[in-house]
């Protein structure tokens, strides 16, 4: 019956969400090109990056679009969207080389252009060359998180330091790219593979709500103040920089409660998965129904709170705690947090993505045995890779500190994900892993791969500062 | 007794060569790693950073334990031996079999693997020879060199590409070791510590990373060293002219960069730092007698420099502080940094015979200019730098990169290069007199792809029968026999 109304809604709504999407996209060009006009500017970073966006941000709902409903119509124009996308990009990578002078790997946002920038590349790819058309749902919203995370980083073009200037450097950092976003292509194969596989749905809501657990966990234990108040890193404008009470020690505001919002969002995200604890103790189905409720009603709480979070920690001032007076933080000062927040978000509406599905979905995807094998090559790509990046790292630090291997967290942390996918590839090979086991152990490489990347950067210290 | 030894000795080599016993210790290093990014690490963490971050019994313990500095314990040391040995191990163990098939390829199908085998096809010949000739031109148009294998009773084509693909796990596991052996080397023998030395300074001390130092056995001498900046201040390039001086005689000289050292002797110096030591290169100063009864006087004096200003007065350069400040009437150095200099001169009068000290600038709490009988002015000021010089000894760092080299190579064979095999064996029913081709393939990896090649071999082959003369007719008969055959 569901089936039947889709069916024959699909041309009416597939027609709406086109047109809707196509003139969202030529509002906020039209508004970006009331903006150029009265800066004069047309091709500077900051407007080629908006482009990126709205490209990318069209791309993005027009995949979800076609995850849902099917309507091939949609890959065709979330294609073309990725391509416009992928132009501005690309423009935007260039004007960028060209002004530093260098190849944009030297700080967090310069390795964002160029990791958005591969994943732009591969998802196209993959679509073409592969087939898998539904990869863009999963790479797109990734790709506009990154965009987004962009504008909010600091964007001055900074010179090389000495220690910078090698061509080993760019081998090495071109090749850390390329792994990680064979790693990202990985995952969303195996993602999809479980999709495909059949599995639980209340699997992934389990998964789902647990991972936004994690996330709310994460932010209410470590910054969760007296009276309700949240701990933000206080934001230096003028050096764009955070502050610093003495080496290391960071100075933290307190945004009034905002913890209390965090912690009834904690609540409220815990619930789906208690409900599904209850689902599976007592053998009820009921409990699901409630579960998946709950899930809306998380997303809900989860958009406000990130609402909140970005109304309340941009450019605003707070007390501190340690010192007194006013200190103003910015979005810039807590980047973590705030890619937290829009990953739970995004994991959530992935989660509904897959409850609505429609029965059919499997028909768009390539057979799980494809899929299977498909993530294997993908990491039969990365694997090599992440072995020559480490290596061109271990050869540039042997030119710059006379040493190629000193343990410091980022090249552990390297070291670490090459060793989770040795043991992937051993499991496979010598045990015959295929399918779920597969899928998961890749799924918890990229997780590997996703730490290294931005977690040791701001949660380790260490040697690559700059990265 | 001596039995029982053997199969303990068995089970262990069992345990140690299996692939369980290599995931645990994987699965332990990895652990063991992450724990060493999250706990501060010594000696790279300061002491006191140390003791602000942990109570002093979670110190005591973490200390005990060897966590703070996890990638130089013992324990740790000893994992990567085990995983080393694991890793020997399991070769050994699977070699044998590997060789076996590596040294003596499998050139003629039997019939059970015939029947087992994956893909194949039989196409209809006219006759054997027919047959081997069609499978030979198809083998060599698609680029393999195929061999006819004869046997006492039986023949047939084998071809075969990329043989040493079976091999490439062992070279990415020897690759491994040899890494592992190259970094072994390094922590034993090898050391790194730091050579700070000043313009003109000549030294063979280098301060290690534990505290200690060490004596080379030739000295390092660094004739001039500098900076170039960006335009917006930032440090663009460091650079040293360095020499080295062996028996008193200069045996090499190299100006390093950043990312480009001096080598001599397996010791490598390389750019690490640059910055100014506090001391003065050159400070010039104009004199003018108090009284204004005299030359002005223009000089340029280094510390400890005495020059003379009249006939009976001379002033010494007595100190330099580049960043002072001042406590009960005293001046000290704050740092080495030219951030707020003071010059000390002492004026020494014959005629007075007394010594009159001046400050540049005018320190009222300490000294009182007026009295000098000349005053001074400063007109610039010349400071010395220092550079600071990273220098290691790796001896094994040639086994290390051979090891990487050696990986990737191995790992382009392990992924990419594939073992194919080809063979094709006439048939022949003794009762109805008619032959079959039997062709059948292999490939240990990428087998979907190597389907198609396979596939495109068949092709090949029937395309080859129908060319060769003298068969043509009995061939077509063939044809549609084989054709009714795979109808049923």
């Amino acid at each position: 019956m569901a089936r039947a109304q889709a069916e024959q809604q699909q041309p009416t709504t597939g027609m709406t969400l086109i047109v809707l999407v196509g003139l969202a996209i030529a509002f906020l060009l039209l508004m970006a090109f009331l903006n150029v006009i009265k800066s004069g500017n047309l091709l500077s970073e900051t407007n080629l990056l908006f482009a990126t966006l709205i490209f990318y941000s069209g791309a993005g709902a027009l995949y979800l679009g076609f995850g849902v409903t099917g309507t091939e119509s949609y890959v065709k124009f979330a294609s073309l969207a990725t391509w416009l996308g992928l132009i501005a990009n690309t423009a935007a990578v260039a004007h960028r080389w060209y002004e530093a002078g260098h190849a944009p790997f030297s700080s967090v946002y310069e390795m964002l252009l160029s990791f958005v920038w591969t994943l732009a590349v591969l998802t196209l790819v993959a679509e073409k060359k592969f087939g898998v058309k539904v990869i863009g749902t999963v790479t797109m919203p990734v790709a506009i998180v990154g965009v987004v995370l962009m504008q909010l980083l600091r964007t001055e073009v900074h010179p090389l330091v000495p220690a910078l200037q090698s061509t080993w450097l760019h081998v090495h950092v071109t090749l850390a790219m390329l792994a990680y976003a064979a790693c990202a292509l990985s995952f969303a194969l195996a993602a999809m593979f479980l999709i495909q596989d059949n599995m639980k749905t209340e699997t992934f809501l389990a998964v789902t709500s647990a991972s936004t657990l994690a996330i709310y966990a994460g932010v209410v234990f470590t910054r969760f103040e007296k009276w309700g108040g949240l701990s933000l890193v206080a934001w230096d404008p003028e050096r764009k920089s955070e502050v610093f009470l003495s080496r290391g020690v960071r100075l933290f505001v307190n945004v009034p409660d905002l913890g209390w919002l965090m912690a009834l969002t904690l609540l409220v995200v815990a619930s789906p998965l208690i409900f599904y604890g209850l689902a599976r103790l007592k053998k009820n189905d009921v409990y699901l129904t409630v579960a998946n409720r709950a899930v809306f009603l998380s997303i809900l709480l989860q958009i406000m709170a990130l609402v909140m979070f970005v109304v309340r920690a941009n450019d605003a001032r707070y007390p501190s705690l340690d010192a007194d007076g006013l200190f103003p933080t910015s979005l810039a000062a807590s980047p973590f947090i705030l890619s937290g927040l829009v990953g739970g978000v995004f994991i959530s509406l992935l989660y509904l993505l897959l409850l609505w599905r429609r029965p059919d979905l499997g028909r768009l995807l390539p057979s799980a045995d494809d899929l299977d094998r498909i993530t294997y090559k993908t990491i039969c790509l990365a694997f090599p890779l992440l072995t020559l990046m480490i290596a061109a790292g271990a050869y540039w630090a042997n030119q710059t500190w006379g040493s190629y291997w000193s343990w410091d967290p980022k090249e552990t942390w390297a070291a670490i994900t090459w060793l989770v996918y040795a043991l992937y590839l051993h499991m496979r090979i010598t045990r015959g892993w295929r399918g779920r086991r597969a899928a998961y152990f890749a799924i918890a490489g990229f997780a590997v791969v996703m730490f290294t990347f931005f977690g040791v950067t701001y949660l380790l210290p260490g040697l690559h500062a700059y990265a | 007794m001596a039995l029982d030894f053997r199969a303990v000795a068995h089970k262990s080599w069992r345990t140690i060569a299996s692939i369980q016993t290599g995931v645990v210790l994987l699965i332990l290093v990895v652990i063991l790693a992450a724990a060493g990014t999250i706990v501060l690490q010594r000696p790279v963490t300061e002491p006191d950073e140390m003791q602000r971050a942990y109570s002093p019994q979670a110190l005591r313990v973490l200390d005990a334990v060897g966590l703070t500095d996890v990638f130089h314990a013992w324990w740790f040391l000893g994992l990567m031996l085990l995983v080393s040995l694991c890793i020997t191990a399991a070769s050994i163990d699977r070699f044998p079999n590997s060789w076996r098939f590596f040294s003596r390829p499998y050139k003629y199908p039997d019939e059970s693997f015939r029947r087992a085998s994956h893909p194949q096809k039989s196409l209809p010949i006219a006759d054997e020879e027919t047959g081997l000739v069609a499978a030979q031109r198809a083998l060599h148009s698609i680029g393999f060199k195929p061999e006819r294998v004869v046997r006492a009773d039986h023949f047939g084509i084998f071809a075969e590409r990329h043989r040493i693909s079976e091999m490439a796990v062992y070279i990415v596991h020897a690759s491994l070791l040899l890494i592992f052996f190259g970094t072994i080397v390094d922590g034993l023998w090898g050391w790194s510590g730091t050579l700070n030395l000043n313009e003109g300074q000549t030294s063979n001390i280098v301060e290690l990373r534990d505290g200690n130092t060490r004596k080379l056995p030739f000295a390092i001498r660094c004739d001039s060293a500098g900076q170039e900046n960006y335009k917006d201040g930032t440090p663009k390039k460091w650079w040293s002219k360095l020499v080295v001086v062996a028996d008193g005689h200069d045996v090499q000289k190299k100006e390093i960069v950043v990312n480009d050292p001096l080598l001599y002797n397996g010791v490598r110096f390389y750019q690490a730092s640059y910055g100014p030591n506090g001391n003065v290169d050159k400070f010039s100063l104009v004199a003018t007698p108090s009284n204004g009864s005299g030359e002005k006087q223009e000089m340029g004096l280094a510390v400890n420099d005495t020059v003379p200003l009249d006939a009976d007065t001379t002033v010494r350069f007595a100190e330099f502080f580049p960043d002072y400040a001042i406590r009960d009437g005293h001046v000290y150095r704050k740092s080495n940094y030219l951030e707020n200099p003071a010059a000390h001169l002492v004026v020494t009068s014959k005629l007075a015979g007394k010594d009159f000290d001046v400050w540049i600038p005018t320190l009222d709490e300490v000294a009182d200019n007026s009295k000098s009988p000349w005053q001074f002015q400063a007109t610039d000021l010349k400071m010395s730098h220092f550079t600071g010089l990273q220098v290691s000894h790796e001896p094994g760092q040639w086994a290390v990169w051979s090891g990487v080299v050696l990986l990737g190579v191995g790992l382009a064979f392990v992924f990419y290069v594939v073992h194919m095999r080809f063979w094709a064996v006439p048939v022949c029913d003794p009762k109805t007199g008619r032959c079959l081709l039997w062709i059948g393939g292999s490939a240990n990896r990428n087998r979907d792809a190597f389907e198609q090649r396979f596939n495109d071999l068949v092709a090949s082959v029937e395309e080859e029968l129908k060319t060769i003369p003298g068969a043509s007719r009995s061939e077509q008969v063939a044809t549609v026999v084989g054709e009714l055959k795979l109808g049923n």
